[in-house]
């Protein structure tokens, strides 16, 4: 992972070798091949968005709900961020590289609805999945690589355009909760 | 001498016309190999190579590199000519409609951009980080999706500050992105009218109220 946030590209077994001072056949000792040890960081990316404390903030009221989800989608995207630039570089994904993709989304997708319950209990099923997806749209890598990147903006002024986005389209928080 | 001069007048349309003919040929073979490699693009071909793309146009691997130094120039120039044909598919419409209209309006023209050019834009996602060339044309496709918002939505962003105007255009574009285009149809199976109808809602709920003329 060093040397890809270094390089922005995906290292060969050589330079991971010689980075971590062990031989390239120690390398493949443990891995079969450089697709199997991507899968591996992948893997951990995985691990670590599900440990996410985010989801430890779960009752509190709709403001600090916004603000703990985005801060902590905001460290994932700035911490994974030069991995996924390298996997979605790849012109031909192995069928494990794009489920795992497709995993990390999934992740995504359901710590939105695990947060913002309250909010999406008033819709119907419907607006519900489309307010989902468009939340999803908006706090994707790539979006958060072009605040970043294109549009030039600081981490915090990032995560005030997530806040602002995502308190735009979730609909009034319900009285009940 | 007239005589001369007038073989010599008759003469030289006569040859530019021949070298006119063999400059249109060749732009015409270009622009095939061009096609060829953007229909290749769309058949989900994600890296068309040089072999592929002449057999598709209909000319030898040759004709290809004859036209293009090698396989960047020719993506440099898929790109280019595909988005000279989007923006002229893509012409703002309703710019003075009501704000459903306009919102309406913008995400249909979008919409069929993202539908058309989905394919072009991930091999740029791809080949971008190792061309500045490229990089500088996503750059400028990004730029004119803000330009067009700006456009479309003159009044609403009016309204706003300068932070939350830009904070506005910014979460726009991330909606409107092709990415998000192609999660909607190949994800989760949208029909491209329900797809539609998902970022007119989302696009209208962004917006602050249309002030009153």
């Amino acid at each position: 992972m060093t040397l890809v946030r270094e390089r922005g590209r995906a290292p060969t077994a050589a330079e991971i070798a010689e980075h971590a001072g062990y031989s390239v056949r120690s390398v493949f000792e443990r891995f079969a091949d450089l697709n199997e040890l991507r899968l591996a960081v992948v893997d951990q990316a995985i691990v670590e968005g599900r440990s996410d404390a985010a989801l430890q903030a779960l009752d509190l009221d709709r403001a600090n709900r916004l603000r703990i989800q985005v801060d902590s989608r905001a460290h994932n995207r700035e911490r994974w961020l030069p991995l996924w630039r390298v996997m979605a570089m790849q012109p031909e994904r192995s069928p494990e590289l794009a489920a795992r993709m497709e995993t990390i989304r999934e992740l995504g997708m359901r710590r939105i609805e695990a947060v913002f319950a309250p909010e999406l209990a008033t819709l119907d099923e419907k607006e519900r999945r489309n307010t989902l997806i468009a939340i999803q749209a908006l706090t994707e890598f790539e979006s958060w690589d072009r605040m970043r990147d294109m549009f030039d903006l600081s981490f915090d002024e990032a995560c005030a355009t997530w806040v602002m986005a995502l308190d735009s389209l979730l609909p009034p928080t319900s009285a009940v909760s | 001498m007239s005589d001369a001069t007038n073989q010599g007048s008759a003469m030289v349309p006569r040859k530019s016309g021949r070298i006119d003919g063999r400059r249109l040929r060749s732009e015409r073979t270009k622009q095939l190999i061009v096609e060829a490699y953007l229909a290749l693009l769309r058949d989900d071909n994600r890296n068309p190579t040089a072999a592929q793309t002449a057999e598709r146009a209909g000319y030898s691997v040759r004709s290809v590199f004859e036209r293009f130094p090698d396989l960047h120039a020719l993506r440099v120039m898929a790109t280019d000519y595909s988005m000279s044909q989007s923006a002229a598919l893509a012409p703002a419409r309703h710019v003075d409609g009501d704000r459903a209209t306009r919102i309406r309006s913008q995400v249909e023209t979008r919409a069929g951009t993202c539908e058309r050019g989905l394919k072009l834009w991930r091999m740029l996602m791809v080949f971008q980080q190792d061309s500045d060339e490229l990089k500088k044309r996503v750059r400028l496709g990004r730029e004119r999706t803000i330009d067009r918002i700006e456009q479309m939505y003159p009044a609403e962003l009016a309204a706003l500050d300068a932070v939350a105007r830009k904070q506005l255009l910014v979460a726009l574009e991330a909606l409107t992105d092709f990415e998000s285009w192609a999660r909607m149809r190949e994800f989760h199976n949208m029909s491209f009218e329900d797809s539609c109808a998902l970022w007119i809602g989302a696009i209208d709920r962004l917006l602050p109220p249309t002030p009153q003329p």
